[in-house]
């Protein structure tokens, strides 16, 4: 029973730090990206790639995600976000940031494989511990770390200012003096970096697997929607209900109703509650 | 797009001799079931081509409603031993009230909202499938059964998705060119606006919606019976891409577009070998360019082309004060 109340948390605060990647790229350029859950992906293949095969030190493999999801997260706004913000409104970035998410699958399909392959374990430790085992505590503590890092930045860094203050309204930050386009390329390596962090650190309850991505896309914004868009206590709320839902529907009705469930608390929070449980209610269209 | 000139009528005239004669002339069997296949895809996307490029709902979960037809089709014709008819009509009567219960929650949400919502249906539908092992074989699968009598033979079945799929490309161009379709196209490019001016926004989706889900219906029904075998495996998510690729590369807002997509590329990777390792990449990478050059679908790089090569005629007409006329004014004193 503890088991599933630790799997539940471990892989719901896995959602919730897609979320916080969510949220830091949504603060600056008010874009959901569908490559969030493919920047955890690569960090988890990375971190793999540089511990298992080419028998590197583990700070090293989280060296090579953290710089593989921040590549990826600068890759993203320079080809598929900004060129699209530049042109129009339209949600045409919802299409670019697909065609990029399938492109980075494909190519880490082909290249790393497309059978899960075990993380290797970062601190030795016996394999019978139960609850107390690293697989579940790292994604919590890591998830946790984030949260309260980025809350930091946001409060005391200049820099975090300037990321609220474009998310407010980007146009009176402009007039301001702020590089728009620096600050978002800056916010996309930001959130690369973090959703790589994220990625190695569940490594060991996800495996590196190329097909991924795509989960954490839909369960990391399942968790987003729930909490609230916006907000990082909602994020982590929502990923933590998330998390614990999957895990306890599966062990009593099995595993294939996983999704269905997770489907079915979005809708039935957006009915209720269209704007999350934290988020800011959002203003009238015209 | 109103009337039909003379080109017009030449064009669908060749075209339609040459997919009539299509049996005659096809070097071999596998270059109809290539056509069979288009002909199948092109039912659905005839029917995602309102919902995505008429009415911009993007929808990236129609290989869903697409593994629910088929599977209709294979457990009612196959194990209930329905009549295939019956059971085609069945099964487009489920893709449409499947569409509606999708329909009913997701399009009150916004673009990205919609998105993840169609797409979790897709991933749901997976799942069921494999976990209904009683109904539809898990990840083992089920036949496809085939169509009786005169559909039997490759020749027959393809008359019969090409029938199909004329009368799906006809209800479509109906709903695009009248009242309906200057509705929906309205909802895409402005929904406040659409709204204002009496359009039921919501109504209007939410039909059109059911519409491609009767058409996803009625082509899974078709894909199973061509297909002759399908499993989970068989509906992957990258297929709703597929389709989504050959809509935008098309152009939103055509007919004929959004056609010559489906048949280039399903075409393509079959005649261009090194393409089909690639695979989905290849589509990812088709729709980045699509989507950063030449938003508006492939026929605008057509439009770019003839402009440079013909430029259109500019009316210079200079704009000069009326001096005598001025000098009246200013000295006019009533």
């Amino acid at each position: 029973m503890l088991t599933v109340l630790i799997t539940g948390l471990a892989t719901g605060m896995l959602f919730a730090a897609v979320a916080l990647v969510y949220n830091v790229m949504y603060s600056t350029s008010k874009v959901l990206s569908v490559t969030t859950g493919h920047i955890s992906m690569l960090g988890g293949v990375f971190g793999a790639y540089a511990i298992s095969v080419l028998q590197l030190h583990w700070t090293l493999g989280l060296l090579a995600a953290v710089v593989a999801g921040g590549a990826f997260g600068a890759l993203t706004e320079l080809l598929a976000i900004r060129r699209v913000l530049n042109r129009s409104d339209e949600h045409l970035w919802l299409l670019s940031t697909l065609a990029l998410a399938t492109m980075v699958q494909q190519a880490a399909g082909l290249w790393w494989g497309t059978e899960p392959k075990p993380f290797p374990r970062l601190i030795p430790q016996d394999f019978g511990v139960g609850v107390m085992d690293q697989k579940f505590w790292l994604p919590i503590g890591m998830t946790l770390l984030m949260a309260i890092g980025l809350e930091l930045f946001y409060k005391r860094t200049m820099y975090g200012k300037v990321f609220m203050a474009m998310s407010e309204d980007a146009f009176a930050a402009q007039a301001r003096g702020i590089s728009t386009d620096r600050i978002r390329l800056m916010s996309y390596v930001l959130s690369g970096a973090l959703g790589g962090l994220a990625g190695f650190a569940a490594g060991q309850l996800t495996f590196a697997f190329f097909a991924l991505g795509l989960t954490l896309t839909l369960n990391g914004f399942i968790a987003l929607a729930v909490g609230g868009l916006g907000s990082n206590v909602g994020a982590i709320l929502g990923g933590a209900a998330l998390g614990l839902l999957n895990a306890y529907a599966s062990y009593w009705f099995g595993g294939e109703y996983q999704q269905t469930i997770a489907v079915g608390l979005l809708m039935i929070v957006l009915l209720v509650k269209p704007e999350g449980l934290l988020g800011d209610r959002q203003v009238r269209p015209v | 797009m109103n009337s039909l000139t003379h080109t017009h009528k030449a064009w669908l005239l060749l075209g339609g001799l040459l997919i009539a004669t299509l049996p005659g002339w096809a070097g071999d069997q596998y270059q109809l079931h290539l056509a069979s296949l288009i002909a199948v895809y092109w039912i659905l996307i005839a029917g995602l081509n309102m919902v995505v490029g008429f009415t911009g709902q993007l929808s990236i979960g129609h290989v869903g409603l697409l593994c629910i037809g088929s599977y209709a089709f294979a457990v009612l014709a196959g194990k209930s031993g329905w009549h295939p008819a019956l059971a085609l009509v069945a099964s487009g009567v489920l893709g449409g009230v499947c569409g509606l219960a999708l329909g009913l929650p997701s399009l009150r949400l916004p673009g990205f909202y919609f998105a993840m919502a169609t797409m979790a249906f897709a991933l749901i539908v997976n799942d069921l499938v494999l976990a209904q092992v009683d109904l539809t074989g898990g990840g083992i699968g089920l036949p496809g059964p085939l169509f009786p009598a005169p559909f039997d033979s490759p020749s027959g079945f393809y008359y019969l998705v090409s029938l199909l799929a004329l009368g799906v490309t006809w209800l479509s161009w109906n709903l695009g060119r009248h009242m309906w379709g200057r509705a929906l196209i309205s909802i895409r490019d402005n929904p406040v606006a659409a709204q204002s001016v009496g359009v039921a926004v919501f109504r209007a989706k939410l039909t059109v919606f059911v519409f491609s889900g009767v058409t996803a219906g009625l082509a899974g029904a078709v894909f199973a019976s061509l297909q002759s075998y399908i499993t989970p495996d068989t509906f992957v998510f990258e297929l709703s891409l597929f389709f989504f690729v050959c809509i935008i590369i098309g152009g939103r807002g055509s007919i004929i577009g959004p056609f010559i997509g489906t048949v280039v590329l399903t075409a393509l990777p079959e005649l261009v070998a090194p393409l089909a390792k690639l695979g989905n990449f290849f589509y990812g990478l088709l729709l980045l360019v699509v989507v950063l050059v030449v938003p508006e679908g492939i026929g605008r790089v057509f439009d770019i082309i003839r402009e440079r090569l013909r430029p259109r005629v500019v009316h210079r007409e200079p704009i000069s004060p009326d001096l005598a006329r001025l000098d009246r004014a200013l000295k006019y004193k009533p």
